[in-house]
């Protein structure tokens, strides 16, 4: 018997409809009796890989077993092996509570004469003795959460997946679920899975944390150990109206010289825009691809017109991509397309670059607080150094920040950047079919 | 290969009525639901019994005279069961907008169990709502009184969850291809009604209408309906039971099929 209850080796999941690149050969193992946390942005391909392993989807390649059974060749027995609590709730609001755990064991083929006593047993589990007859339509977001949990054990399984189990409940209700997992775990030795973008969360339960992004896993370890890979400070520093964002990338390549910095990342606005050109943080996300590569024809584009022309005309997102770009970038292009070219660029971004020529748009001053978070040996002495640099730049500072790392830092410190949905469709789309390219070749 | 994980073993039975129950039981709790189809079924029975008896003291059907509120009756309850199967089995896409359809589909259990149990679930509650319209239209004496009425009543039974069958497939193909509720309308406007006009439950249908009728599977349940209640129809009763029967099991299998591709978000 081996010590892991879930093996997965080499799972990829492409979806058919859409090309769509969801988990991309991923690897890992869950040892028995541990909490396991699956974590990462949205998008990241927590839940497809949650539904790989609760065998609803088919793996494009690779290999799953859950309990030594395999997902694919024996789908019903690895169901009746583990229990799920999806991530929206998935009750009949038209039956009784109870009547929703009886359907439940009868699909799960429990003998008649164990289902009453087994009802009861995780009903009291949960708390929800007393309710058992009320309509689950009746029932607090709360009660609904602790029901679902109740029918994932009614089957006693090996292993509970949950996919955010607290989404959207308030703070007394999430520490009460956070109880009866640990419970669950502590008492009856259930192995858990659960996936969560609360950093809070998967530090609090987990015993294991793996984070994911953009269907890969970028780090799994305890989240102690986790912590350690950024030990000694982080500063982060705010700074206030950023007329020129070059201003910030000179000093951020500046203070990367000095020897006690370890790490620097982008907080907000800095990551989502910037990073398409200037600051390519992207390939840590694209590990199939050269980044040196998408520099240098980044750069190759931007320095030939024409060649800039076909990528629009071949892309329609490279110019979504170009209106979704900073104002540094923007003009540039701006600049290289002639008065005679310019009638060749697509409607799309030909009026953008006519105001830009005009001089009617010019960088929007919001959008200009910027956030970095540095991190580095001892925040007190390097703090000096970073404020002397910040003074050389003649930028202006709105708060500083030193403290120990937190789960987010390092989170931060895998994923990038702090908010995801902007930049994903572009990227996501570039970084799809370059992708989808070579795994077809 | 497909990207969906379906289980492939056979039938559940226990699980199948289990889910059928849940149909029934939810039909039956719904007290609104309840009253108002015994509502409608009596203005269905007054509105269409008159006003057929007002343009004819009598129907022929194949020679036979016919009493034309005892044709409207036979006629209403075989179009309560087009009316509650499709809309049954549309309840499979509240099931998926409610999320419960993901709780069925991680069970293990095969598609097909998924698919009989809400089949037999909504085909019960049909005859629940048939059991209704017959009862209301003896009441109402549109059948007469006599022995063989009793019969009669008995044997539309079966008769009516043969023809249901095939409406819950339509149902159940439609919906769990639909992906949401605007579409309801659509159905209701280029299936229903079509199917429900061009019948001749409330009316006799001559011409080249009573052509179209003839390509409405639907027509031959409202037949079946009357050769059992009224004891006159104007195709010979084994076309009925062909037709109905063969359309019931094309639908039931399409509707077995599309389960089995459903996806669930």
């Amino acid at each position: 018997m081996s010590e892991n209850i879930v093996e997965v080796k080499g799972l990829t999941k492409i979806y058919e409809q859409g090309n769509v690149l969801a988990v991309d050969d991923i690897s890992f193992e869950i040892r028995k009796g541990e909490i396991f946390a699956l974590l990462g942005p949205n998008g990241a391909g927590k839940t497809t890989t949650i539904s790989i392993l609760s065998t609803i989807l088919n793996p494009t390649k690779g290999t799953a077993t859950i309990n030594s059974f395999d997902v694919q060749k024996d789908p019903g027995q690895v169901r009746k092996s583990i229990g799920i609590v999806f991530q929206e709730p998935s009750l009949d609001g038209e039956m009784k509570g109870q009547e929703n755990l009886e359907l439940h064991a009868i699909l799960y083929k429990m003998p008649k004469s164990q289902r009453k006593e087994k009802i009861n047993e995780v009903l009291n589990l949960v708390d929800l003795q007393d309710k058992a007859d009320t309509f689950v339509k009746n029932y607090s977001g709360g009660m609904k959460r602790r029901l679902e949990i109740a029918r994932g054990l009614l089957q006693s399984p090996k292993m509970l997946f949950l996919d955010e189990p607290t989404l959207g409940l308030d703070p007394q209700t999430r520490h009460k679920i956070w109880e009866k997992i640990r419970e669950l775990n502590r008492d009856l030795g259930i192995t858990i899975l659960i996936t969560t973008h609360y950093m809070e969360e998967a530090d609090e339960l987990a015993d294991r944390i793996c984070i994911m992004d953009h269907g890969k896993i970028i780090a799994l370890d305890t989240s102690d150990n986790l912590k350690k890979q950024i030990s000694g400070d982080i500063i982060d520093i705010k700074f206030d109206n950023i007329d020129d964002r070059m201003k910030i990338m000179d000093f951020v390549s500046q203070i990367r010289e000095l020897s006690s910095i370890k790490n620097i990342s982008f907080g907000h606005s800095m990551a989502s825009s910037d990073a398409m050109f200037t600051n390519l943080n992207l390939p840590k996300n694209m590990p199939n691809i050269n980044p040196e590569m998408i520099k240098a024809q980044m750069r190759d584009m931007m320095s030939d017109p024409k060649k800039l022309l076909t990528a629009l005309k071949r892309f329609p997102m490279a110019s979504q991509m170009l209106l979704n770009a900073p104002f540094e970038v923007k003009k540039r292009i701006a600049d290289l397309f002639t008065d005679d070219l310019l009638d060749q660029v697509p409607d799309g971004i030909k009026q953008e670059i006519i105001k830009i020529k005009k001089g009617e748009i010019s960088e929007d001053q919001k959008d200009s607080e910027t956030e970095i978070s540095i991190s580095c040996e001892h925040g007190g002495t390097c703090l000096s150094d970073v404020i002397r640099k910040v003074d050389e730049s003649n930028l202006t500072i709105k708060t500083v920040n030193v403290h120990e790392p937190k789960l987010e830092d390092v989170f931060l410190h895998f994923v990038g950047s702090e908010i995801r949905e902007e930049t994903s469709n572009t990227t996501k789309d570039i970084k799809n079919r370059i992708q989808m390219r070579q795994l077809t070749k | 290969m497909s990207d969906l994980n379906v289980i492939k073993t056979g039938l559940n039975f226990e699980a199948i009525w289990i889910l059928a129950r849940r149909e029934i039981y939810e039909f039956w709790r719904n007290k609104t639901r309840l009253i108002s189809s015994i509502v409608q079924g009596i203005l269905f029975l007054f509105v269409f019994s008159s006003a057929l008896q007002t343009s004819s003291s009598s129907v022929l059907i194949n020679g036979v005279s016919v009493d034309p509120r005892a044709y409207a009756a036979s006629g209403i309850a075989a179009i309560v069961i087009l009316f509650t199967g499709i809309f049954g089995g549309m309840g499979v896409m509240r099931d998926k907008m409610f999320g419960f359809m993901k709780e069925l589909i991680v069970a293990p259990v095969s598609r097909r169990t998924l698919m009989l149990g809400k089949t037999l679930g909504v085909a019960l509650q049909t005859l629940i709502q048939v059991f209704i319209i017959v009862i209301l239209g003896v009441i109402f004496g549109y059948f007469g009184y006599n022995l063989i009425l009793i019969l009669k009543i008995i044997l539309i039974l079966p008769v009516a969850l043969l023809a249901s069958i095939g409406i819950v497939g339509l149902g159940l193909t439609i919906s769990t291809r639909m992906r949401d509720f605007q579409s309801f309308g659509l159905i209701q406007t280029f299936i229903v009604m079509p199917m429900f006009l061009v019948s001749g439950a409330f009316y006799v249908i001559s011409g080249p209408l009573g052509i179209v009728a003839m390509f409405n599977p639907f027509t031959y349940s409202v037949d079946l309906f009357r050769a059992v209640l009224v004891g006159a129809s104007f195709f010979p009763i084994w076309l009925d039971f062909l037709i109905v029967g063969a359309f019931g099991t094309i639908l039931i299998l399409l509707g077995a099929r599309s389960f089995n591709t459903m996806e669930v978000k």
